[in-house]
C-alpha cells in the first residue's frame, strides 16, 4: 500500500482498507475509548502525508485548547481580546508561512534553486523548502480552529475541557484536509455521544460516497486531461474548444470537491457522525447570492459568520455594506492560495454580487420561470468566465486563456473518448434530478429493483469508465 | 426475524449481490472493452498475448531495439536481425523508456508452454536516479497495473484507484534531486572522487578556455554523462529488485533466461567526464556480473561498440545505434544462443 509518501487519498485502495478497519474497531469498542481510535485514526491519516505534517495541526490543536481555557476563566476584556489575537497571530502566521511567504520570495524553480541562481540563497532556499512541505488541507483545519477560539470569546460555545477530545475534533480525518469545515457547537456534541450502530446510517453513507466516487472519478478525472490540454495551449484550438475546456474546468472543480465532500460525509456517517452539506448543486442558482449559498456552504457560511457580520454585515451605509462584502468576497478569494488569480477570481465574484444587488430594484416583470432559467444560464456563463481566473496559473495566463476564448486562435481539436460523453449525460441527468434533493434522498425515493440498477450503471461507471490520469482533490492543495 | 439478524441478512444480500456484479461486469469487460483498454494503457500486454504464441523466444527491449537513423541503410531491429539469422522464431515487447520494473509483469504473463527462452535488455543506465526518478515513470506504472495477472477489471479498477507508484512528477524531482545531493561515490586509492555527488561533480566549472569562456555544448554533455553514470550499484537499487524477480519468475516458469547489457559510450564518457567515470561503469557492470552470472546467461557489450556507433552522441548519452552497431549487437546474441 501507498501510504507513507501520498497520503490516504479517498479515491485510493489504501482508504477503501482502511475505512472499514476504522468502522468496525469503533463499533466494537466500548464508548469512552472510541475517541482514542478516532484521535489515533486521524493522526495516522494526516501523518500518512508526511509525519512532520503533524507538528503543525498539534502546535494549532495546543494553542487553541489552551487560550480557549484561559478565555473562559478570564473575566477582563482587554485580556481576553489579546487571547484572540494571539490565537488568530499563531493560527493566521503559521498559515502566511506556509501558504503566503513564497509571493514574497524571489521568482526561481524550487527544483533547481542553489547559490548560483538567486542574489540571495537563503530565499531561494526558503522557497525550496516551503514548496516542499505546504501541508495539506492547512486553511481548513486553521479555519475550524480559529471559528472554535472565537465561538468560546463570543461565549456561544463552552470550551473543551478534555484535551484529547479537542484534539479530535480538530483532525477528525474525515473532513481534516479539505472540510466541510465544521464548527464546534455541531461536531463535537456528535464525538460525545455515543453512537450506535444504524442500518440507515450505512445506507446513506454507502448512496453519498457511491456518488462521491462517481464524480470524482469518472468525471473530475475524466475531465481533467482534456483541460490541461486546453489550459496549456490555448493559442492552438479554436474559441470553441477553449469554451468547452472553460466550462469543462467549470464541472472538474464542481465534481471533484462536490465528491470529496460526499465521500468525507459518508465516511463520517459510517461512524454516526452527520457533517453538514457543502454543495446543493450549485450550477442551477439563479443569482450569485444563490450560488454562495449552494457552492462550498461550509466556507461561505464561515466568511459570513466569521468575517462579515464582524465588519457590520448588511447593518450599515450601503459603502460600508459594498466594502464589507469586497473585503469578504476577495479574502475568501485570497484563502484559496498565494497567488493575485484567486485574489481577482474573488473579486470578480463580489463584483458580480454587489451589481447583481444594485440591480435587483430596476428589475423589470418577467415571469418568474423565465426569469429563473434566464438567470440560471447567466450566472453560469459568469461564474464559468470567472473560473478561468481560478485555474490558471497566472494573470497573463488567465488573460491568454479569454483572449483565445474571444477569438480562435487555432485549429487543433480535442479527442472525447465516448466514455467520457456518456458518463456526462449520467451525470447532467443525475444533476437535474438532485435539484433541492440530496442523491441518498433521491435515490432513496425509488423501489429496489430500480435502485439497485441504477447503483450498478454507477459502479460500472466507476469500475470501467473511470479517469486514469493522476489528477489529486484540487482542493487539497489549499 | 430478531432485528440483528435481520440487519445481517440484508447486509448479505447486498455483499453477494455486489460479488455477483463484479462477476459479470469483468466478463463483460473482459469480453468487450478490455482489449481497447489494453490498446490505449497497456500496450505491450496486448502484443505479447499476439506474438507468444507463435514464439520460442521474446525479446524485451527498449528503445535501443528500434530506434534507427536516416544514414541506415537497414532498420532493421536487433531482435529482428537475430530473428532472421536463427531457426527459433523471436517476438519482440519493446518500448520507449521501458525498464525492468515494466518487464517483470509482462514476463509473469508469458505461457511457458511456447515461450522457451527470453531475453531481457539490461541498460545501465535505467540503474540511475535519472531514471528511477524520472518524471514520467507514472504513466509507465498505470501500463504497469494492466500487466499484472489479475482479472482485467481488477487492473481497470485499480489504475483507476492510482494503486501504483502514482507519485507525480515534482515529488520525483524532488526525490532525484535529494539523492544527486546526497547519495556519496566511494572510491579507492587510485580513484578518487572530490567532489563526491552528482550534484557537486556537475557544479565544476568544466571546458573553460584561456579567455573564461565556457564551451556550453561540451559541458553540457558531460554533465549528461555524469547524471547517466555517477552512481554506484548496490541491492537496494529498485531496478536490481526487478531484475531479481525476473530471475524468479523465470526459474519458476523454466525460461532460460538471457541479460544483454548493452553497450554505452565508454569512449566519449571518458572524453568529456574522465577516468573516473568509467571506472564506475566497469565496477557497476562488474556488479551486475557478479551477481546474475550464476543465474541467468549475460551478454555483455558493454565497450564492444565505438564512440561512432551512437546516434544521438552529440546530444546525449542514449543507447541508440547505428545499423552496424545493431549488427554487432545482434551477432553476439546469435553467438550466445547458438552456442557459437
Amino acid at each position: 500500500m501507498q501510504i507513507t509518501k501520498f497520503g490516504l487519498l479517498f479515491n485510493s485502495v489504501a482508504f477503501l482498507l482502511f475505512l472499514p478497519a476504522v468502522v468496525i474497531l469503533y463499533y466494537l469498542l466500548p464508548h469512552r475509548y472510541r475517541w482514542i481510535l478516532l484521535l489515533g485514526a486521524s493522526y495516522f491519516f494526516y501523518g500518512s502525508w508526511k509525519v512532520e505534517f503533524l507538528s503543525l495541526i498539534l502546535l494549532s490543536t495546543v494553542v487553541d485548547y489552551s487560550i480557549a481555557r484561559l478565555l473562559d476563566s478570564w473575566r477582563g476584556q482587554r485580556a481576553r481580546r489579546a487571547l484572540v489575537g494571539l490565537s488568530l497571530i499563531v493560527n493566521l502566521g503559521v498559515l502566511f508561512v506556509f501558504k503566503y511567504l513564497q509571493l514574497f520570495l524571489p521568482d526561481v524553480d524550487p527544483m533547481i534553486v542553489n547559490i548560483y541562481t538567486v542574489d540571495f540563497p537563503w530565499k531561494g532556499f526558503l522557497k525550496q523548502a516551503i514548496y516542499f512541505s505546504i501541508p495539506v488541507g492547512i486553511s481548513f483545519y486553521t479555519f475550524q480552529t480559529l471559528s472554535y477560539t472565537l465561538d468560546v470569546y463570543h461565549r456561544r460555545v463552552q470550551p473543551e475541557k478534555h484535551l484529547g477530545k479537542f484534539a479530535l475534533f480538530v483532525s477528525f480525518f474525515p473532513q481534516l484536509v479539505a472540510g466541510p469545515i465544521e464548527r464546534f457547537g455541531r461536531l463535537m456534541p456528535q464525538l460525545n455521544t455515543k453512537q450506535l450502530f444504524d442500518y440507515d446510517n450505512f445506507q446513506t453513507a454507502f448512496r453519498l460516497m457511491l456518488y462521491g466516487f462517481f464524480l470524482k472519478m469518472c468525471i473530475a478525472d475524466n475531465l481533467a486531461p482534456l483541460v490541461d490540454q486546453v489550459y496549456d495551449h490555448p493559442d492552438w484550438y479554436s474559441s470553441f474548444t477553449v469554451l468547452f475546456g472553460t466550462m469543462g474546468f467549470g464541472f472538474q472543480i464542481y465534481a471533484d470537491f462536490a465528491g470529496y465532500s460526499l465521500i468525507a460525509q459518508g465516511a463520517a456517517l459510517m461512524l454516526g457522525i452527520k457533517l453538514m452539506d457543502n454543495f446543493k448543486t450549485p450550477y442551477f442558482s439563479t443569482s450569485i447570492g444563490e450560488f454562495w449559498k449552494r457552492w462550498h456552504i461550509s466556507l461561505s457560511t464561515w466568511f459570513r459568520d466569521y468575517l462579515y457580520i464582524p465588519l457590520g454585515g448588511s447593518k450599515q451605509a450601503a459603502w460600508r455594506w459594498a466594502i464589507a462584502i469586497m473585503i469578504v468576497f476577495v479574502v475568501s478569494g485570497f484563502w484559496h492560495g498565494a497567488n493575485y488569480t484567486f485574489l481577482i477570481w474573488g473579486a470578480i465574484h463580489g463584483g458580480l454580487y454587489l451589481i447583481e444587488r444594485m440591480l435587483k430594484p430596476l428589475s423589470v416583470k418577467v415571469p418568474q420561470t423565465a426569469r429563473k432559467v434566464l438567470g440560471a444560464i447567466l450566472i453560469f456563463i459568469l461564474v464559468q468566465l470567472a473560473w478561468v481566473y481560478f485555474r490558471a496559473d497566472s494573470v497573463q495566463h488567465a488573460e491568454s486563456v479569454l483572449s483565445s476564448l474571444i477569438r480562435s486562435k487555432g485549429t487543433s481539436t480535442l479527442q472525447i473518448p465516448y466514455h467520457v460523453a456518456i458518463v456526462f449525460v449520467v451525470f447532467t441527468l443525475m444533476e437535474i434530478a438532485q435539484y433541492n434533493v440530496r442523491v441518498d434522498a433521491f435515490l432513496g425515493r425509488f423501489k429496489t429493483p430500480i435502485r439497485w440498477i441504477l447503483y450498478a450503471a454507477i459502479l460500472w461507471c466507476i469500475a470501467v469508465w473511470s479517469g486514469l490520469t493522476n489528477h489529486p482533490f484540487i482542493y487539497f492543495q489549499f | 426475524m430478531p432485528v440483528q439478524q435481520h440487519i445481517v441478512f440484508r447486509a448479505g444480500v447486498r455483499l453477494v449481490s455486489l460479488i455477483v456484479l463484479g462477476i459479470v461486469f469483468n466478463a463483460v469487460y473482459k469480453n468487450f472493452l478490455w482489449m481497447d483498454d489494453l490498446d490505449k494503457h497497456g500496450p505491450m500486454l496486448y502484443n505479447l498475448k499476439q506474438v507468444q504464441d507463435t514464439s520460442d523466444i521474446i525479446y524485451f527491449g527498449e528503445s535501443s531495439n528500434f530506434t534507427t537513423a536516416e544514414t541506415d541503410q537497414s532498420t532493421a531491429a536487433i531482435s529482428e536481425i537475430v530473428d532472421d539469422a536463427i531457426p527459433e522464431r523471436v517476438g519482440t515487447i519493446n518500448h520507449g523508456a521501458y525498464h525492468a520494473g515494466m518487464y517483470l509483469p509482462l514476463i509473469k504473463q508469458i505461457d511457458p508452454t511456447s515461450v522457451k527462452k527470453v531475453i531481457v535488455t539490461m541498460n545501465l543506465r535505467t540503474f540511475s536516479q535519472d531514471v528511477i526518478y524520472n518524471p514520467d515513470e507514472a504513466s509507465l506504472q498505470q501500463a504497469a497495473r494492466f500487466y499484472q495477472p489479475a482479472p482485467p477489471l481488477t487492473n481497470r479498477l485499480f489504475a483507476a484507484l492510482k494503486h501504483y507508484d502514482s507519485k507525480d512528477g515534482h515529488e520525483r524531482d524532488r526525490e532525484k534531486w535529494h539523492a544527486w545531493t546526497y547519495d556519496t561515490l566511494k572510491g579507492n586509492e587510485t580513484h578518487k572522487f572530490e567532489p563526491n555527488t552528482i550534484r557537486r561533480w556537475c557544479e565544476v566549472d568544466k571546458f573553460i578556455d584561456s579567455n573564461g569562456t565556457v564551451d556550453m555544448h561540451k559541458r553540457i554533455l558531460a554533465d549528461q554523462y555524469i547524471k547517466a553514470y555517477g552512481w554506484q550499484l548496490d541491492s537496494s537499487n529498485p531496478m536490481v529488485n526487478s531484475f531479481d524477480d525476473i530471475v524468479e519468475v523465470c526459474n519458476e516458469k523454466k525460461l532460460d533466461l538471457y541479460f544483454l547489457i548493452l553497450p554505452e559510450n565508454t569512449e566519449d564518457a571518458r572524453a568529456y567526464v574522465g577516468d573516473n567515470l568509467v571506472w564506475l561503469i566497469n565496477q557497476n557492470v562488474n556488479w551486475l556480473v557478479n551477481r546474475y552470472g550464476n543465474n541467468a546467461t549475460l551478454i555483455n557489450c558493454i565497450h564492444d561498440l565505438p564512440a561512432e556507433a551512437y546516434i544521438d552522441r552529440d546530444k546525449i548519452p542514449q543507447e541508440h545505434y547505428y545499423d552496424f552497431g545493431r549488427r554487432k549487437i545482434a551477432s553476439k546474441i546469435i553467438g550466445e544462443l547458438t552456442g557459437n
